[in-house]
């Protein structure tokens, strides 16, 4: 009997403990999770066009997305992104933002120049797929752009002129005003989704998304 | 005094709110970083898991495991004690010391991204290393 009345006190502290540390979590986890500097609301942007739309202009809805083509987690979003437009295609339109995390990401930059220069020659949004599709092939390449023009003529384009216009400054200038726009809106992280100026947070599954989608569909 | 296993204690019971906090923060979006870069680079990569199980699962097992010994040795009978919980913390953190720094490693050299809250960990499971004595030193208090 002494023993276990020796054996309760740190069984109950360690009960106590778990439940303290369960409780702290569950808190902190809700939390804002902008720094504590910023507002504590989501985050509202006005973003004024700029980006690259897909889906019907008169879409009830559009989604906004700030990502980076060699984030691992905006590669993750990607197909969830598709299939949302997929399941709502007259109601979602998606306009997607450059934010490429040059510092984390060396690769994410010259990235987003060949979706643009992909996008000069009609086929943007092939590019984008492909550039998500195929990110752990060019990701940590020290020289990328063999991996760009081997996707160029795969999604039947100019591969030579992708490259050239690769290094044109009105396309780090197209991209460098997404950015842009992603300072004034705030953007800590990507992927970060908007839907009609309402910073959203989407988990990365589908019921998720197509919980946050029916949500804003009927407000 | 049970300085020691108090310190350490408190340091378990850190790492067990970070890792629940990760848990949960997992898979609900992107995870913004205060400090460093890369949070949701790290959490959502391939690294973050093993056998579909996070990481942070196993951080909480190990931080829960090493707060109770510490807990038991903090209770423990002051003529009778026993050097098995603080034996136990040395090894169980020499080997999570071990893992920690291939994940900081993981996180410099192939994701080049960090995640403060891995750091935080490597962090705790150092300090506790440091702070449980090695076995073939210690002696009865």
């Amino acid at each position: 009997m002494r023993s276990m009345s020796k054996a309760t006190k740190p069984v109950i502290v360690i009960v106590l403990a778990v439940a303290v540390a369960a409780g702290a979590a569950v808190f902190l986890s809700r939390q804002p999770d902008q720094p504590s500097e910023t507002t504590a609301a989501p985050l509202r942007a006005d973003i004024k066009g700029g980006g690259h739309f897909r889906g019907p202009e008169n879409a009830q809805l559009t989604l906004v997305e700030f990502g980076d083509y060699q984030c691992p987690s905006c590669g993750a979003y990607h197909p969830f992104v598709k299939e949302i437009l997929n399941r709502y295609p007259k109601q979602l339109r998606l306009e997607f933002h450059h934010f490429p995390l040059i510092s984390i990401h060396p690769n994410s930059m010259a990235a987003s120049k060949a979706a643009e220069a992909a996008g000069e020659q009609g086929h943007y949004w092939e590019m984008h797929d492909a550039l998500f599709e195929y990110q752990t092939q060019w990701a940590d390449k020290p020289d990328p752009k063999p991996i760009f023009f081997a996707i160029a003529n795969r999604i039947g384009i100019n591969g030579t002129l992708l490259l050239q216009r690769m290094e044109g400054q009105d396309i780090q200038q197209r991209i460098v005003r997404d950015v842009e726009e992603g300072n004034k809106a705030n953007v800590q992280a990507v992927p970060t989704f908007f839907i009609n100026g309402q910073e959203v947070h989407i988990k990365l599954s589908m019921e998720d998304f197509v919980q946050v989608i029916e949500a804003n569909l009927h407000k | 005094m049970k300085i020691r296993p108090i310190v350490i204690a408190v340091l378990a019971f850190i790492g067990m709110v970070d890792a629940l906090y990760l848990s949960i923060k997992r898979n609900a979006g992107p995870i913004p970083c205060h400090v460093t870069k890369g949070c949701t680079d790290v959490l959502t990569s391939k690294y973050s898991e093993v056998v579909g199980i996070p990481l942070s699962w196993f951080g909480l097992a190990f931080y829960v495991t090493v707060f109770s010994f510490a807990i038991f040795k903090v209770f423990d009978d002051p003529l009778h004690p026993s050097g098995f919980p603080l034996k136990a913390i040395f090894y169980l953190s020499g080997a999570g010391l071990i893992i920690s720094a291939l994940l900081v490693g993981i996180q410099a050299f192939i994701l080049k991204a960090f995640c403060e809250y891995c750091l935080l960990s490597a962090a705790l499971v150092l300090s506790i290393f440091l702070l449980s004595p090695h076995p073939v030193r210690t002696h009865p208090e």
